[in-house]
């Protein structure tokens, strides 16, 4: 009886998924997998991975508006884990979306190769005048144009205002006066001052480069020669700098983006956080800024090595790339273009500090210049700190080996963090690895 | 393959009149009717993989420059690379101790458990298995979260003893952090095999060594341990094989702590890391086999000294 | 502490050790320790999660109906999805794998076949393969096939179970008389039949063992899908929780704090294990036994 009873349901379980599984065979590029909802029917569907908190919103915006094509769009993990699968599905030459969310530096990773496609010959001048030199810089190739932009990542200095007013500090302009206030707070028995993550070294990086470091430089009309340079003078001195506040105990060596890292954020366990502009948006998705901590945080402009010249950088920022899986790449790209640039998605974005739009339209929308952050009180962070720091932005050479850059990166910085090994050491080591793999994957290292 | 030859039964009469007959064709088809299905799937997913395997990690594929034969290159770079080496280290070094600390919880576990009767015995039987319920993932993000020092319950356990809750994430407790989570997971599921092997020994043999005047922990270590060797040598097999292929926990638990577990933490992690996120198939598939012949030895290694590969495999 | 209670368990009174009760007690909440925090914080919200309190123990908020609704209707449903994934490929690897090791194993024991030394031999080897050896080539070989990416990438691989095989070997060889069989064969049974009536009923404890084993190792695989598959409809409740967990940690999940929905979709999807190991409790037990003692 009892028996009978346990194998009818196993047996109804059993095909009733089967019958879900059924309709979804198709794999990744199928149109009947999305997130969202598509009401349009018998309309060409193009499929897009992104991870953009209000992307549901985005996707639905750009459906609204476009009768003769839809988006499906899955959310298949935030970075690293989107490009790995992203990775998986080049490799097995199937699967991958027809347009993605990637990140500025991946795009040389994934355009060397083959697998972007060079949208320039799709609408490109339509839309040309509605982007930065820069930002169009950021997602090229040479002349070839692989990505519209969407988000930059200006940096700031995100505090905690009731931690400095406490302890009788003001926002730091310079890394030295950085480390006095953290030593100020220390000494009086407060929090950590801020925090150096093993598993976010584009931070890191973009704090080298802030210093005068370039990394990579990188030709693409001489694809067989590159320049590593890891271990200059400036990329020690970060990391010096860095591995120097850890070990004297002013700032924790917690991963970010961790529950750990966000209930220290929450309980006010650092007095800083070094970010860039879209940190609010995803800070408040996480529950920080509410409760009992609402209307703690200020922004502040990075602090600088030179404070006669200061120097503005960029972490994160991502755009909509057409890869080469794409069977309609007309069609991807006018997605590409089309999503999150109508002004309601862009206004939804930047209301919540998802993202600092690069949309010249949104820019220069005095609703958005002199926008009063909740999140920071009230603060008019856009006009203070990100657009100086957005508009002072150079742009940067990124490696067409960002992965294994990266995760190197990672794992020298968890090295210093142990307190094995000098941030100078970690520079010097972080060379050798990757010119070493350079070297192995064909490329003439300078 | 000598030591994976199975025990030999004796001839029974079946088989005796099988070879006295000439009913050798009959039996060949139906004995190759029954084990064939299980040999398409064996021949395509087992034997396939690891010839494909093998021809892939003879081939090094370069961003620039494409794919060339290099023949043993890649076995050459994966026994000279730190990232391969360090990662065998750990799982060895893990194995030595995890193994045995679960075996030897699993085998205390069993041997009271077949000695006290009482229903909260038996409860407990049940609830020291329900771990291996767990998929091994979701046992990792439940102990990622307890683990935590803002929220996880060792800040509130160890404050009651006025103490500081010790990180376990990090980089140099990482090795007990991994080490409990498997023994919670995996010691319920090996206590329940030496259970059933310790259930199945007649229990007039502990009455006749109770005559002899043997006391209690002599039945259980002269008498019960040794009855129930086969079983403990299974199982120290199996866990030896699946401890050096680590992966699971640790790339779950990555998420928590990337900088303590780096990519090349256990070698089938690096050999992920070069497979899927670096798009090497070649040498992730040389890292794979390389381990696979690590396997491969160590398991021989402990057949070996244990003396008990007949009695095994 | 008397010693007089000599016959084995349940024929006479209980033996008790109060000591090693006692210990047991102990290891007990050891184990249960985390199922207890599961429980009590997937009745919490993002804030009651993070902002400190005592983690043992319940808020003032207990909201399991509110988090089981968003469980289940969070991004379309796609939990539920995931568990009826998960629940095919236990289902089809875990009945598929036992069938076919049931009747390899049945082969093996039974019928002096040409090369069965060796065969035997070289499954017995396979035991030793890392299994998440075979997941890169596997993947490669799919992707040509165009097989990556479908429930068949999961399903096909997990029928292999070289373990399956040797149990079953080894129960047919001792459980299953050639005498029973020569008599069916002699009452002019076929083969199949023989296999079907007289074999398959004696085998059943171990049948039922290496379904319960290969069902498990398919509700647990997570290396394999997560190589094979790109499609989060797709995702077994292993690697969807997984995604959960890379998506919640960069806190990019649009308001709604995923952390709680991990932690109770964790508790849900453990729950049909357990029952199916608690209602089958009587019969793997007596093939656990088997693997172990010979």
């Amino acid at each position: 009886m009892k028996r009978r009873r346990i194998l009818a349901t196993v047996a109804m379980l059993a095909a009733g998924s089967g019958l879900v599984a059924c309709s979804s065979d198709g794999g990744g590029s199928d149109a009947s997998n999305c997130t969202n909802t598509i009401t349009k029917q018998n309309v060409p569907v193009v499929t897009m991975w992104g991870w953009y908190p209000n992307t549901q919103l985005v996707v639905d915006n750009f459906n609204k508006q476009h009768d003769d094509v839809q988006v499906c769009w899955t959310n298949v993990g935030q970075g690293g884990d989107e490009y790995d699968k992203f990775q998986t599905a080049i490799s097995a030459g199937t699967g991958a979306p027809d347009v993605i969310m990637v990140e500025a530096d991946r795009i040389p990773t994934f355009q060397i190769q083959g697998a972007l496609v060079d949208i320039k010959q799709y609408g490109y001048d339509a839309v040309k005048a509605n982007y930065g030199e820069g930002a169009w810089k950021d997602v090229s190739v040479g002349d070839k144009v692989y990505g519209v932009p969407v988000d930059g990542g200006p940096m700031g200095m995100i505090y905690r205002k009731d931690i400095f007013d406490k302890y009788k500090i003001t926002p730091p302009k310079t890394w030295a006066e950085y480390e006095q206030a953290a030593q100020k707070v220390k000494d009086a028995g407060g929090p950590l001052f801020g925090d150096l993550g093993a598993n976010v070294p584009a931070v890191l990086m973009a704090l080298q480069i802030q210093k005068g470091a370039s990394p990579f430089t990188y030709d693409p009309a001489q694809p067989k020669s590159i320049g590593v340079k890891l271990n200059d003078q400036a990329s020690k001195d970060v990391l010096d700098y860095w591995g120097g506040l850890a070990k004297k105990g002013l700032v924790g060596t917690q991963d970010q983006f961790t529950p750990e890292y966000i209930s220290g954020v929450i309980n006010g366990n650092y007095a800083t956080y070094i970010s860039a502009a879209w940190a609010p948006g995803y800070l408040t998705g996480a529950g920080v800024g509410k409760g009992q901590d609402t209307g703690k945080f200020a922004v502040a402009p990075l602090p600088q090595w030179d404070p006669a010249n200061p120097v503005q950088v960029n972490w994160g920022g991502s755009a909509f790339s057409v890869t080469k899986q794409a069977k309609k790449p007309e069609l991807a790209a006018k997605v590409a273009y089309g999503l999150y640039a109508d002004k309601e998605s862009l206004t939804d974005g930047w209301t919540n500090q998802i993202i600092f739009p690069l949309n010249l339209t949104a820019l220069k929308d005095p609703a958005f210049v002199d926008l009063k952050v909740a999140f920071f009180d009230g603060q008019q962070a856009n006009k203070e700190v990100y657009l100086p720091a957005a508009d002072a932005y150079k742009g940067v050479a990124y490696a067409p080996f960002g992965q294994y850059y990266l995760d190197a990166m990672t794992k020298q910085v968890s090295e210093v963090i142990k307190g094995s090994i000098t941030g100078s050491q970690a520079a010097d080591r972080l060379q050798e690895d990757v010119a070493k793999y350079a070297k192995e994957q064909g490329f003439t290292v300078q | 393959m000598t030591l994976l030859t199975e025990k030999r039964a004796p001839r029974t009469q079946h088989e005796k009149r099988k070879i006295r007959g000439k009913v050798h064709l009959r039996e060949h088809l139906m004995g190759w009717l029954f084990v064939g299905p299980f040999g398409v799937v064996f021949l395509a997913f087992l034997i396939a993989p690891l010839g494909y395997a093998l021809y892939l990690s003879l081939f090094q594929k370069k961003l620039i420059g494409g794919t060339s034969f290099v023949l043993f290159d890649n076995y050459v770079k994966a026994f000279t690379d730190p990232s391969f080496l360090s990662g065998v280290w750990f799982v060895l070094r893990f194995s030595l101790v995890s193994i045995p600390l679960q075996i030897l919880i699993a085998l205390a576990l069993a041997l009271i458990l077949d000695a006290v009767t009482t229903l909260f015995a038996r409860f407990s039987r049940l609830m020291i298995f329900l771990p291996y319920a767990i998929p091994t993932v979701i046992g990792a993000v439940m102990w990622g979260f307890l683990y935590s020092k803002g929220f996880g319950p060792l800040t509130d356990i160890f404050g009651l003893f006025g103490a500081t809750a010790p990180d376990f994430l990090s980089s140099d407790l990482i090795f007990y952090g991994l080490l409990n989570v498997v023994t919670w997971q995996w010691a319920g599921y090996y206590m329940i095999i030496l259970y059933a092997a310790l259930q199945g020994v007649d229990p007039t043999l502990y009455e006749a060594a109770r005559m002899d005047g043997a006391g209690r922990w002599q039945i259980a270590t002269r008498i019960k341990i040794p009855l129930i060797a086969p079983a403990l040598i299974l199982i120290l097999v199996f866990s030896l094989i699946g401890t050096l292929q680590f992966f699971n926990e640790p790339q779950i638990l990555r998420y928590l702590a990337a900088g303590t577990i780096g990519t090349d933490f256990t070698p089938n992690m690096y050999a992920y890391q070069q497979a899927f996120s670096l798009a090497n198939f070649n040498y992730g598939s040389a890292i794979s086999f390389a381990l696979g012949g690590i396997v491969f030895i160590c398991v021989y290694a402990f057949l070996f000294f244990t003396r008990k590969r007949r009695s095994f495999l | 502490m008397t010693d007089h209670t000599s016959v084995r368990a349940g024929t006479r009174r209980p033996q008790r050790y109060l000591p090693m009760q006692i210990l047991l007690g102990f290891l007990v909440i050891y184990f249960l320790v985390p199922f207890w925090w599961v429980i009590v914080n997937s009745s919490k919200d993002a804030p009651g999660l993070f902002g400190g309190g005592n983690t043992l123990w319940f808020t003032d908020q207990i909201d399991y109906i509110g988090n089981l609704k968003q469980l289940f209707t969070y991004d379309g449903g796609i939990y539920l999805r995931w568990i009826l994934n998960s629940t095919l490929y236990a289902i089809a690897g875990g009945v598929g794998a036992t069938v076919l090791a049931v009747m390899a194993g049945y082969g093996f024991a039974k019928y002096r076949f040409a090369a069965r030394r060796f065969s035997f031999a070289v499954v017995l080897g396979a035991l030793m393969v890392p299994a998440t050896a075979l997941v890169i080539p596997t993947f490669i070989m799919f992707s040509r096939l165009g097989l990556t990416n479908t429930v068949w990438a999961v399903i096909l691989p997990s029928l292999l179970n070289p373990f399956g095989v040797y149990l079953m070997h080894v129960y047919a060889r001792d459980a299953v008389p050639d005498e029973l069989l020569d008599a069916a064969r002699v009452d002019g049974a076929g083969e199949v039949r023989t296999f079907l009536q007289i074999a398959l009923p004696l085998m059943r404890p171990a049948v039922v063992t290496v379904l319960l084993l290969s069902a498990v190792a398919s509700w647990n695989n997570y290396f394999l899908p997560l190589a094979m598959l790109s499609d989060n409809r797709l995702f077994p409740v292993t690697v969807g929780l997984g995604l959960w967990q890379g998506i919640a940690s960069a806190n990019n999940s649009g308001g709604t704090s995923l952390w709680s929905l991990i932690i109770l979709g964790s508790l849900v999807s453990v729950l049909p294990l357990i029952i199916a190991f608690f209602s089958l409790q009587r019969h793997w037990r007596g093939g656990l036994s088997v693997g172990g003692l010979r």
